[in-house]
């Protein structure tokens, strides 16, 4: 016997019909609610949970982008609906023409929440911390020295010339922090650092809101900061984010108990209600194909020619189709919301014809291929493991065999970044908004490494690679970074598949509702109509 | 330890081979008896009805029979009947039940009905597969154990422990994921978790018979360990296994679903029903994914469960019905 005693087993099988059916009964027609929002002064936002800390130093998750975002100005930001250009916001700056000093001016007058200004101790104390506490962020300034010049101005130098400082700075995590308030509960810049815990509490920034409270599991309270003497017109007084599940969050936002919902799936959203308004935007999330190019892990994969027949095998539009509403073909690894990013009409594209050619070319007839993913994880709502199936019977069309192997993440994830898979399904998530971020899937880059890509392989693009990473201009970065997306699409051993939806549900009366890749939603910028 | 007495020990009562007295004989119902359907009264008819053993004859039994003998058919002959194929992903998505599509289409557009049969194949010979196998090994080390006794008990026993002592599922999930997910996998990993009841039931079996005359008798006569195990135990102790076998079946199925449904058994694209239970559960807006092949799991586990109740009572008619 199992270990289940004979009554229960009955029972066991009884309660896995009950729970679908069960399940299958909560999908009621919605009620359609009239007046949304019952306290005109407050807006409840529901999310599914992934924050550890608001310690803007610590933080990297994307709901505690969202609270951070709120609670601390940082010395330059984006526009909501521009995530290309960086603007002030706590500073003005200047880069010199090497691009390795970046001097900053602070912004008159600006206050923390207790009153207290803004000042060039408060910039330079935030930022070595974030260095310092050697947290998840902290990578974001490696290599940068940030020094005071006088009370208004600081200048940051980096080792090597980096054109993406700037949108780096706009990241929440590169918030700025009260350094009195925070000092005086253990703040320091090094390890040693024991104000975490007060920053989970209360606030000490110079944002739109302060936090009210904080439980990582279920809720955070944020309220509207009375000192904030910045750009933006904050509207709500109170703003609440809860920890609730997908269905349930539409279930919320359709009845009026909440306002916006921000985790429904493309396929949740086919379904919405018509009382609720959706705003459907490709995520910044690359869902991509590595193929490994080391022969010691596969003689077929490295063969450029498997690649190309890969690449003309998958049928772009019907991942795109079965990512649901919203979701779009990830043109180059570059995403749409950045600079330098490909047009529609220079993307991928299905040559089932070709593919079959390319395949028998590389002998891939008779070979099985390993594709790996993981499969307990769900990029905006997009399980992998659908992906994985769609793929294998479109590179079967193409004579080529592939086996799924899926894994948990944790398991998964190492064989991934020490090269190990032959072929890989995985998903990438900027880490700030700004395209050298992409680089790294670069032959002999991070990345590229785990698709045993050396920097010897392709020279002409390690070359672009190496000027994506020290030139400054707008526009020729915008051209080289094109350059360098149309070389990866033709001979990488990436394959830019799609990027998921992203899809913010909210009550008609919410405006100003713009997703943003790094802090997904600015709370402040809600507006009401 | 002392052995208290056992109908087991007092059924055979000369080294005839025993096993002739415990196999039951089919007793014609006595016509006192009114069954469910003598009503009909058409003499043929009652000669087939007659023609089931007895304890066969309660609705129950007969539902799970038909239901069981249902399924093994789909299993067998399943993936030749199939309306689509199974893995053809060509259908539009979650399509409603309809008439092109009887149970509808899951989120890859294939077709469930057709994925409901072909895991039947899946899920019901791999619990045979996985009960034949638990059974073999529990019993041949539970003969062993209780027949020589004393270290070899010893050491055995201390094993059944050992792997009693953990939660199943959480047994199996550990080695399912040491292993690497596959159905396979499963199956040993389920073995693992389920051989020691088969041990511990024959083990306690045999250390009865073992000091009963025939076995006795059997030995004097010069019959080797080996002989005397299978001449005198195994006849002995095949029964009460049987019936412990087959009320294990539906356990087997649920348990091999319920790993498949953690992610640690079947492969996708395989058609299994735990698995497509998982896929349910993220989409349980559509009712149709999860409600047909929870209702698969569901019969198979009742229909195997009273059909080990009415295979007790058959062989076994002395324990009293549960």
């Amino acid at each position: 016997m199992f270990g289940i005693r004979r009554p229960l087993r009955l029972v066991a099988g009884a309660v896995l019909v009950a729970a679908s059916l069960a399940l299958g009964a909560c999908a009621q027609p919605p009620t359609p609610s009239d007046d949304p929002t019952s306290n005109g002064s407050q807006i409840v936002i529901d999310t599914t949970f992934d924050i550890k800390t608001a310690d803007p130093g610590r933080e990297y998750e994307p709901t505690g982008q969202i609270v951070v975002k709120a609670l601390y100005d940082t010395l330059l930001t984006f526009a909501d609906n521009d995530s290309t250009k960086v603007i002030p916001d706590l500073a003005t700056y200047e880069a010199s023409a090497d691009l390795t000093e970046f001097t900053f001016t602070l912004v008159q007058g600006r206050v923390f929440s207790d009153g207290l200004p803004v000042t060039a101790d408060d910039v330079v104390f935030s930022l070595q911390r974030l260095q310092g506490l050697k947290g998840n962020p902290s990578f974001l300034l490696d290599g940068v020295t940030v020094t005071k010049v006088d009370d208004q101005t600081v200048k940051l130098t980096t080792e090597q010339p980096n054109p993406a400082l700037p949108s780096i700075l706009a990241t929440p995590s590169a918030g700025i922090l009260n350094s009195t308030v925070v000092k005086s509960h253990g703040g320091a810049i090094d390890e040693t650092d024991q104000a975490e815990e007060f920053l989970n509490s209360t606030s000490a920034g110079s944002g739109p809101y302060t936090l009210q409270r904080l439980d990582i599991a279920s809720e955070a309270v944020l309220v509207k900061n009375p000192q904030y003497n910045g750009s933006q017109r904050p509207t709500y007084d109170t703003v609440i984010l809860r920890n609730v599940e997908p269905a349930t969050q539409k279930m919320n936002v359709e009845r009026g108990e909440s306002q916006v919902a921000l985790g429904l799936s493309g396929d949740q959203v086919t379904s919405l209600s018509s009382s609720v308004k959706l705003t459907s935007t490709p995520s910044a999330t690359v869902v991509f194909l590595l193929i490994n190019a080391d022969p010691a892990i596969s003689t077929l994969t490295s063969n450029p020619q498997f690649v190309q027949a890969v690449k003309s095998a998958i049928d772009y539009a019907a991942l795109v189709d079965l990512a649901g509403a919203g979701a779009g073909q990830a043109t180059s690894l570059i995403p749409t919301q950045f600079l330098g990013t490909l047009p529609t009409s220079q993307a991928l594209t299905f040559d089932l014809e070709q593919a079959k050619a390319a395949a028998t070319a590389a002998g891939a007839n008779g070979q099985t291929v390993t594709l790996s993913f993981p499969n307990d994880i769900d990029p905006t709502g997009l399980p992998l493991v659908n992906v994985a199936q769609k793929i294998q019977a479109q590179l079967a069309a193409a004579g080529i065999t592939v086996d799924l192997a899926p894994a948990p993440f944790a398991t998964e994830i190492d064989a991934y970044r020490d090269g190990k898979e032959q072929i890989g399904l995985w998903y990438w998530n900027p880490d700030y908004m700004d395209p050298a971020n992409y680089l790294a899937f670069g032959p002999g880059q991070t990345v590229g490494l785990r698709s045993g890509w050396k920097a010897d392989a392709n020279p002409a693009i390690a070359d672009l690679v190496t000027q994506g990473y020290t030139t400054g201009d707008l526009a020729q970065r915008k051209a080289l970074f094109e350059a360098w997306g149309l070389a990866m699409n033709a001979e990488s051993p990436f394959v830019p598949l799609l990027q998921p939806a992203s899809n913010v549900v909210s009550q008609p009366s919410v405006t100003n509702v713009y997703y943003n890749p790094v802090w997904i939603i600015n709370v402040a910028g809600l507006g009401r109509a | 330890m002392s052995e208290p007495p056992s109908d087991l020990t007092q059924t055979p009562p000369t080294p005839v081979p025993a096993a002739a007295d415990r196999r039951p004989t089919v007793a014609p119902a006595s016509p006192a008896s009114p069954d469910p359907v003598s009503l009909l009264g058409r003499p043929r008819r009652r000669r087939l009805w007659r023609a089931i053993p007895k304890a066969w004859r309660t609705p129950l039994g007969l539902v799970a029979g038909v239901v069981a003998v249902a399924w093994l058919v789909i299993a067998v002959v399943g993936p030749s009947i199939v309306p689509h194929d199974p893995l053809a992903q060509d259908l539009p998505r979650f399509q409603p039940p309809s008439s092109t599509a009887w149970l509808g289409t899951d989120e890859l557009g294939r077709d469930v009905f057709s994925r409901v049969i072909a895991g039947a194949r899946v899920t019901i010979l791999l619990s045979l597969l996985l009960v034949c196998l638990s059974m073999l090994i529990g019993s041949i080390l539970g003969v062993v154990a209780g027949f020589f006794g004393r270290w070899v008990d010893e050491v055995i026993m201390r094993l059944t422990d050992l792997v009693m002592a953990f939660p199943t599922v959480i047994l199996a999930m550990v080695t399912a994921a040491a292993l690497g997910a596959s159905l396979l996998n499963a199956v040993l990993a389920a073995l693992v978790v389920s051989w020691p009841s088969y041990a511990r039931v024959v083990r306690s079996m045999v250390l009865s018979l073992r000091t009963s005359e025939f076995v006795a008798s059997g030995r004097l006569l010069g019959f080797s360990p080996v002989r005397s195990m299978r001449v005198d135990i195994l006849p002995n102790v095949a029964g009460p296994t049987l019936v412990m076998a087959s009320l294990d079946i539906g356990t087997a199925a649920l348990l091999l679903s319920g790993l498949s449904f953690l992610g640690l058994g079947a492969k996708p694209p395989m058609p299994e029903w735990g698995s497509m239970v998982a896929t349910a559960v993220q989409n349980f807006d559509k009712w149709w994914l999860g409600l047909f092949p929870g209702l698969a799991i569901l019969t198979v586990v009742m229909a195997f469960n009273f059909l080990g109740d009415a295979l007790r009572d058959q062989l076994d008619p002395g324990a009293t019905k549960a």
